[in-house]
């Protein structure tokens, strides 16, 4: 009996575990999943070949750590190729720059100079409404962060200096004689109050959207879109988005890239904060 | 004050110093050494998944593998899920994502995860703990009866908290990198 109430339970035994090689199962790796830039991270390591072709890490002291030939193989790689206005010059021109023996530029994830720009969305006022965050490193005690710097909200940009009677719009020069009775003519009008203030004053739409969220009146739904840009490289600018398409051009690419002086940059960024 | 104490406050001080600079840096050994063991977490969460979404699991079964999935998740974890056609993410706590994954109405459900995983490098957080990025991908099955078949694949990006800890062995304090898994981020993504 006791032979009998073994021999079942190794039946039993072995049946689990084959029932247990059933349950789920492992495939091979797909080609388009080793060429995909799969990470932000992946896309730094790449640029500055610090991974072997399997993706694992390399340090200093392995012979193709930031490898000129290597860099210039894997930055070709990290193009949207189906962006047309990414020239093959730009491309050249771009690589061996920042593959120059005598001066390689290298992307350095704590080095700054690159934010990320995130669509939300979020109701607003009952509806659904996109909220531009700009997001970029903040270093703490001995860690980073990413923190938001900036937002765009379009309903906010309708609330300043729309008015194009704008010129007759200021508290006279003698109103202080009159204990600033006029004041109340400012404040008749809402729309146009900001007009009363001084030349430097520029709204600021953290705090507007701070004040909205904590009234309740904006609410966070989802994450809509992220991308981010870079303004380490001398001279260089470039956008970096996600792709999600056959192929093995797919994952974190550069889909806009400019040549463009540093003095310059400064006008770029306005432009992607929505400031001009 | 005597010099002497002076002299043992001053030690004290540096010593403390020493402390707060002596945060543990990893690695690259280390480092490979982590990454395994998140790997483990890793297939562990995939074991799980594959049991709590098999229909022959009995209920009971795959609440009990549901608790044990959650004990590799640190708390408030959640699932952030999007599709092909909605591409806002979408989101869930890992508990309910569990119990939508046992509850889906498919006769037979495959998991399949291909065998690529791509580590990030691990990057220390302000409050001292490090986090990574553990990229894999599977593929979804489900079939019915009726011959209504569905497959997807999906990339996970996995977030990865490495915390160093203390225990006490025997009176002896022992010190271990422990590895929880957090947030995951799952996109249906297009085959190759």
């Amino acid at each position: 009996m006791k032979r009998l109430t073994l021999v079942v339970l190794i039946l039993q035994l072995i049946c689990s575990v084959a029932s247990a090689q059933e349950i789920g199962s492992y495939l091979g790796g797909e080609k388009f999943m080793y060429a995909e830039t799969k990470q932000i991270n992946q896309f730094f390591r790449r640029f500055n070949s610090e991974e072997n072709l399997d993706g694992k890490r390399i340090y200093e002291g392995d012979p193709n750590y930031h490898k000129k030939n290597i860099r210039s193989n894997y930055i070709r790689m990290l193009f949207d190729n189906q962006n047309k206005e990414i020239t093959e010059n730009i491309k050249s021109d771009f690589i061996s720059e920042v593959t120059d023996p005598n001066i390689p530029s290298f992307l350095d994830y704590y080095g700054g100079r690159w934010f990320a720009e995130v669509d939300t969305k979020f109701t607003y006022l009952g509806q659904s409404r996109t909220v531009v965050l700009f997001l970029e490193l903040e270093k703490e005690n001995l860690g980073i962060k990413w923190v938001i710097n900036n937002v765009y909200f379009y309903p906010f940009t309708k609330l300043f200096y729309t008015d194009s009677t704008a010129i007759t719009k200021f508290l006279h020069p003698m109103s202080h004689e009159l204990d600033f009775m006029n004041l109340i003519k400012v404040f008749k009008e809402p729309n146009t109050v900001e007009y009363y203030f001084d030349e430097e004053f520029k709204p600021d739409f953290r705090t507007l959207f701070l004040y909205e969220i904590k009234k309740g009146d904006l609410i966070f739904e989802t994450v809509e879109k992220v991308s981010f840009h870079f303004f380490q490289l001398n001279n260089w600018y470039f956008h970096l988005q996600e792709f999600n398409r056959e192929g093995n051009n797919r994952g974190w690419l550069i889909a806009n890239i400019s040549k463009i002086p540093e003095d310059q940059k400064d006008m770029l960024l306005k432009y992607i904060y929505y400031e001009q | 004050m005597n010099k002497s104490t002076i002299f043992l406050s001053l030690i004290l001080i540096f010593t403390a110093v020493i402390t707060v600079v002596a945060q543990p840096e990893i690695s690259p050994e280390r480092k490979l050494a982590i990454d395994s063991l998140a790997l483990e977490k890793v297939k562990d969460l995939g074991k799980y998944i594959s049991i709590i979404g098999n229909k022959d699991t009995p209920f009971s079964e795959a609440n009990r593998v549901i608790d044990r999935a959650l004990e590799l998740f640190s708390d408030g974890s959640q699932m952030g899920v999007s599709s092909l056609n909605n591409k806002d993410i979408q989101y869930f706590g890992i508990r309910e994502y569990f119990q939508r994954l046992m509850a889906l109405n498919y006769d037979r459900v495959k998991i399949e995860w291909f065998n690529i995983e791509y580590i990030s490098d691990l990057v220390r957080q302000p409050d001292g703990r490090y986090v990574g990025v553990i990229t894999i991908y599977q593929r979804f099955t489900g079939e019915s009866d009726d011959g209504m078949k569905y497959v997807d694949t999906t990339k996970k990006d996995i977030t990865v908290y490495v915390e160093r800890k203390q225990t006490q062995i025997q009176g002896r304090v022992i010190g271990f990198w422990d590895v929880l898994l957090g947030d995951i981020r799952v996109t249906e993504t297009k085959p190759g």
